[in-house]
């Protein structure tokens, strides 16, 4: 790599890290003077709004298969139904995970 | 892998790493891919690790490798990349509550990728504030070295991997929605958030399908919380969801 890539590396390396870090810096700085002044809303409530949304939308863009049929597709909804259906019955974080990459692994290797 | 709160500091690491699991299903397969992409694109393999390990953001490094070798002028590449990854700022605010004092915790936000951002906000409320430093660091740093690794392994034996084990290269990354899907469903706690999480769902999904991937969530997530604004139910049900966002 020359030189000036490498700085380009470094560039997008150095503003993806202020991307995530500077709006930390400015909320524990809002959190900290809502705090002395004793408010109760430190989080504006536009934000706590986002913050589940956003995890919404990666599951809806990550429902999108590697590649696209109606195998796959029919794999996707089998799969978000067994998810769905354990974490229901154990509420934990690994076995629906794993329930559900066993159901669409089955669908794809059985129908692919 | 249950959702109880780990039972000491050195414990919580193990708990965070255990937790993340789920995630290299998702980040191993991606990584190859990216791996092999970049090596194909000139880039030897310790660049393409060394672009993963700085960067550590997986569109804009697809993006990035992608728009070098296609010629563009280098500042449209840092621009192009930054611009992927700004869906990210509101990403840290929404943990700050949980986040003790730390001068370690601006830092470990090199790892905050849109994986364990999801991971950390459902996991960090329900940990004690002595847990939540080495939960994050143990959960941050397997997805980070598991990215490494999976790019190292892509760039020097990627193009044999996949053609051995293309089928596990597709099924695998449903460990992703998957994942998505558990940190998300305790969200359904009313009919008004239900409706701003599926037309979100929806939305994006849609917008992926169209082929704007990287606009998709954040153009989806700014639909459903128009949604939760403009829509209420009724007077009771609008004041119990108010105070169940205070809660979450």
């Amino acid at each position: 790599m020359s030189n000036a890539l490498w700085i380009a590396v470094l560039a997008s390396a150095a503003g993806t890290l202020l991307i995530r870090l500077l709006p930390l810096l400015w909320m524990q700085r809002r959190l900290a003077r809502q705090a002395s002044d004793g408010s109760l809303e430190a989080m504006p409530q536009w934000l706590s709004l986002l913050g589940p949304l956003m995890i919404a939308a990666l599951f809806g863009v990550s429902l999108m298969p590697v590649t696209p049929d109606a195998v796959s597709w029919l794999a996707t909804a089998i799969g978000v139904l067994a998810t769905l259906a354990v974490w229901w019955y154990k509420r934990t974080l690994g076995w629906p995970v794993a329930a559900g990459v066993a159901a669409y692994g089955a669908v794809m290797m059985l129908l692919g | 892998m249950n959702l109880q709160a780990a039972s000491s500091p050195s414990r919580a690491w193990l708990t965070g790493m255990s937790e993340a699991v789920p995630l290299l299903g998702g980040y191993v397969p991606v990584a190859i891919s990216f791996g092999l992409i970049a090596t194909q694109a000139g880039f030897s393999a310790w660049e393409a690790v060394a672009i993963s390990t700085l960067i550590y953001a997986g569109a804009s490094q697809f993006l990035f490798v992608g728009m070098v070798a296609a010629g563009a002028p280098l500042w449209l590449v840092v621009a192009m990349t930054l611009l992927i990854n700004l869906r990210h700022v509101v990403y840290a605010p929404n943990l700050a509550p949980w986040l003790t004092p730390s001068r370690l915790w601006p830092w470990l936000m090199h790892g905050l990728t849109d994986q364990i951002f999801a991971l950390a906000h459902a996991r960090l409320p329900q940990l004690p504030a002595a847990q939540r430093l080495g939960w994050y660091t143990g959960a941050a740093l397997l997805a980070w070295l598991s990215w490494i690794g999976g790019t190292a392994l892509g760039a020097l034996v990627g193009g044999e991997l996949v053609a051995r084990w293309a089928l596990m290269g597709e099924i695998l990354p449903f460990a992703l929605p998957a994942l998505f899907l558990v940190l998300v469903a305790p969200r359904f706690t009313s009919r008004r958030w239900s409706l701003a999480l599926g037309l979100t769902i929806l939305s994006a999904l849609l917008l992926t399908l169209l082929g704007l991937t990287n606009v998709a969530i954040p153009l989806a997530a700014v639909c459903g919380a128009l949604c939760f604004q403009l829509v209420k139910f009724s007077h009771t049900a609008e004041r119990k969801d108010a105070q169940g966002e205070r809660h979450e």
